[in-house]
């Protein structure tokens, strides 16, 4: 692909945190695009390391402990890894933000929700507090915050969840910036109030051009959004594939086991397909592929090695010995 | 802040003062003495009959001849029109005209060592919680274990005997001619400082340490916090992250124990006036316990005791204002 065209674009990414017992390898060696305008999606179980890689993205990584090394991390086509702590700041906010999972706690409690969006305002496009003020209202208008000029002076206790999470909806497009990272949006809210957030968040995008990578363990939130999905596992992306392909034909058994593990009101038969266990200790990782010790495909193979991450078509990658789902062949 | 709450908290300030004035009044009253004897001791060439006839004069005149009851009734109508009793001592002076001439001489004492307190305490508690873990914050911990250990009246005989005897460079006593002959005139003001130091410097080490360990336990605790995070995201410096995000929500418990630390301000410090010889509320109140003057000692703590209760009241006050989801009953 066109690298023009890529409004991230992540090689190698490396997050680890050394600690007294030992190293914990958070995220080992990521490689993630970003198309302009397109929504990506990051999936996978608590632990696996999907937030350790938007903040290292972010760079809000506190450092010490964490080392992070990346061998590229462009975006729109410019290298932030050389970027000085505060050029990285000016970034922030204004041409890459972030939409947080609990606006409960995400939000400064002994301020009003209008203040904090000033903020950035103030600070990225230099306005006097009055102007910030009346871009707040704009942008909380934007989001479906209604009376929002009077909202803009309650705290964020006084706000029910999904104006909370609209807050920060506000908050992350105050700028229009050219990606935003959203993790988890919609994990502290109602289903109700979910499927009202999510619209929000994907009209906002859609209408303003703007790239997300949306960071969920949540695969109906990925169905209503994403263009591509990654599926990451234990620090590694195990599968990539268009949203379409993922679901009718997932390769990787872990991703297999993940959409099996999604209700279907229509299949009456089959119980859930659960994974067993859960995502190992980052400090004692498996030998050979990391999810050996959870799939019912395991051979000997995958005891002793880690399988590469192999390109199956044009928009698909899996990192599995025995991918399923190949035509001619596989492990079925 | 709701009316109603406002209203709530200064009628519960009320009923405890009440209970404080009935406790204090009638808990000297167990004793035997009769005030009358304390007020006009026996003279030498007085018979038992002149005597008798004095002493019933004496009780007519400062209201004990009637049922407690009705001397409480007298009590409180005095209390209002501000008048504390009439002390035990020779002459028989106001309790109100001795705390009057003592307290200024406490409060010199009391809240310059706040002051120092809290603005130092703050002041190297940020710092500690900033420099988390290195060489500044082992120090206040280190100094805080042994502040602890060190009580403030132990402080106060190392610093008399080595600065005061054996480098002479503070007066190890306090001269009496200060206050007497104190003339709001530079000079005069000048020998107060001069004289002051050493109990001070005694008081504040300890409240600094304790003010710097509360800052930095409390910054750190809101460093952690999600919405600390967002304010990061935002792209906001690193001061102001500090300054509007981290410190008004680190403030919350240390104005609690500044609330604390305000109702003591006028007691005095008992034992560090006395290594002193400063002529404050602590040398008052010893003075009138060693001569069992129930008037005074009475005097003295209901004025402390209203003093603290007021203090409470503006602490809660200012807390809901600092924190706006403190307000009980609010409605929503």
């Amino acid at each position: 692909m066109n690298e023009s065209e890529l409004m991230l674009k992540l090689r190698n990414l490396k997050v680890i945190f050394p600690s007294g017992q030992g190293i914990i390898k958070a995220v080992e060696g990521i490689n993630l695009d970003i198309e302009k305008g397109k929504c990506v999606a990051l999936v996978g179980e608590s632990g696996c390391g999907k937030s350790v890689t938007s903040l290292a993205i972010m760079r809000l990584l506190n450092s010490p402990p964490a080392i992070v090394k990346v061998d590229e991390l462009k975006l729109d086509q410019e290298e932030l890894k050389d970027y000085s702590d505060g050029k990285m700041q000016e970034l922030r906010g204004r041409t890459l933000s972030m939409i947080f999972q609990d606006a409960m706690t995400a939000l400064n409690p002994v301020m009003t929700i209008g203040k904090q969006i000033d903020e950035i305002y103030i600070r990225h496009n230099h306005l006097s507090k009055k102007e910030a003020r009346a871009e707040t209202i704009r942008a909380l208008d934007l989001v479906g915050v209604p009376e929002a000029k009077s909202r803009a002076n309650s705290f964020p206790h006084q706000l029910s969840g999904g104006l909370r999470q609209r807050v920060l909806i506000a908050m992350a497009f105050a700028c229009m910036p050219k990606l935003i990272i959203a993790d988890e949006p919609t994990t502290a809210l109602d289903v109700t109030i979910q499927a009202q957030v999510l619209n929000v968040l994907s009209d906002m995008q859609k209408k303003h051009q703007v790239s997300l990578l949306l960071i969920t363990h949540d695969l109906s939130v990925v169905a209503n959004m994403a263009d591509t999905i990654y599926v990451m596992y234990s620090g590694k992306i195990v599968e990539k594939a268009d949203k379409r392909d993922l679901f009718l034909s997932p390769h990787h058994p872990y991703t297999e086991g993940l959409l099996g593990s999604v209700p279907k009101l229509s299949d009456t038969q089959h119980h859930f397909v659960q994974i067993p266990d859960s995502v190992p200790h980052p400090m004692f990782k498996p030998t050979g592929c990391y999810f050996h010790p959870r799939c019912r495909y395991k051979t000997k193979k995958c005891e002793e090695r880690m399988p590469p991450l192999v390109k199956i078509d044009e928009n698909c990658e899996v990192r599995c010995w025995h991918p399923l789902h190949i035509k001619g062949g596989g492990s079925q | 802040m709701q009316k109603s709450y406002l209203i709530k908290r200064i009628l519960y300030a009320i009923f405890i003062f009440f209970v404080v004035m009935v406790l204090n009044f009638f808990i000297p009253r167990i004793g035997v003495d009769d005030p009358a004897e304390r007020y006009y001791p026996p003279q030498g060439n007085m018979t038992d009959v002149e005597y008798d006839i004095i002493k019933q004069v004496t009780r007519e005149q400062y209201g004990f001849d009637v049922s407690n009851l009705q001397q409480f009734l007298n009590y409180a109508k005095g209390l209002f029109q501000g008048d504390l009793g009439t002390s035990f001592r020779p002459g028989n002076p106001k309790v109100s005209d001795l705390i009057a001439e003592r307290l200024p001489w406490t409060l010199v004492l009391s809240v310059t060592n706040l002051l120092i307190s809290l603005f130092i305490g703050l002041m190297i508690g940020t710092i500690a919680a900033w420099r988390r873990g290195r060489w500044q914050d082992t120090l206040l911990l280190n100094m805080s274990t042994i502040s602890t250990a060190l009580p403030a009246f132990f402080l106060a005989l190392i610093l008399s005997f080595y600065f005061g005897f054996e480098l002479e460079l503070f007066p190890a006593y306090t001269n009496p001619n200060m206050v007497s002959g104190f003339d709001w005139s530079w000079e005069a003001v000048k020998v107060v400082m001069y004289n002051a130091a050493l109990p001070i410097i005694s008081m504040s080490i300890g409240g600094i340490i304790g003010y710097g360990q509360g800052t930095r336990n409390a910054v750190i605790a809101v460093t952690n916090e999600d919405f600390i995070l967002t304010a990061r995201a935002k792209g906001l410096s690193r001061n102001q992250v500090i300054f509007k995000h981290t410190l008004r929500n680190a403030m919350l418990p240390i104005v609690t124990s500044l609330g604390m630390s305000i109702s003591g301000l006028i007691g005095g410090a008992v034992i560090i006036e006395q290594i002193f010889n400063w002529n404050g509320m602590g040398t008052l109140f010893l003075e009138a316990n060693n001569t069992n003057d129930y008037p005074l000692m009475m005097g003295i703590m209901l004025f402390m005791s209203a003093f603290a209760i007021v203090a409470n009241l503006v602490t809660e006050l200012c807390y809901s204002l600092l924190d706006p989801r403190v307000t009980v009953g609010e409605k929503r």
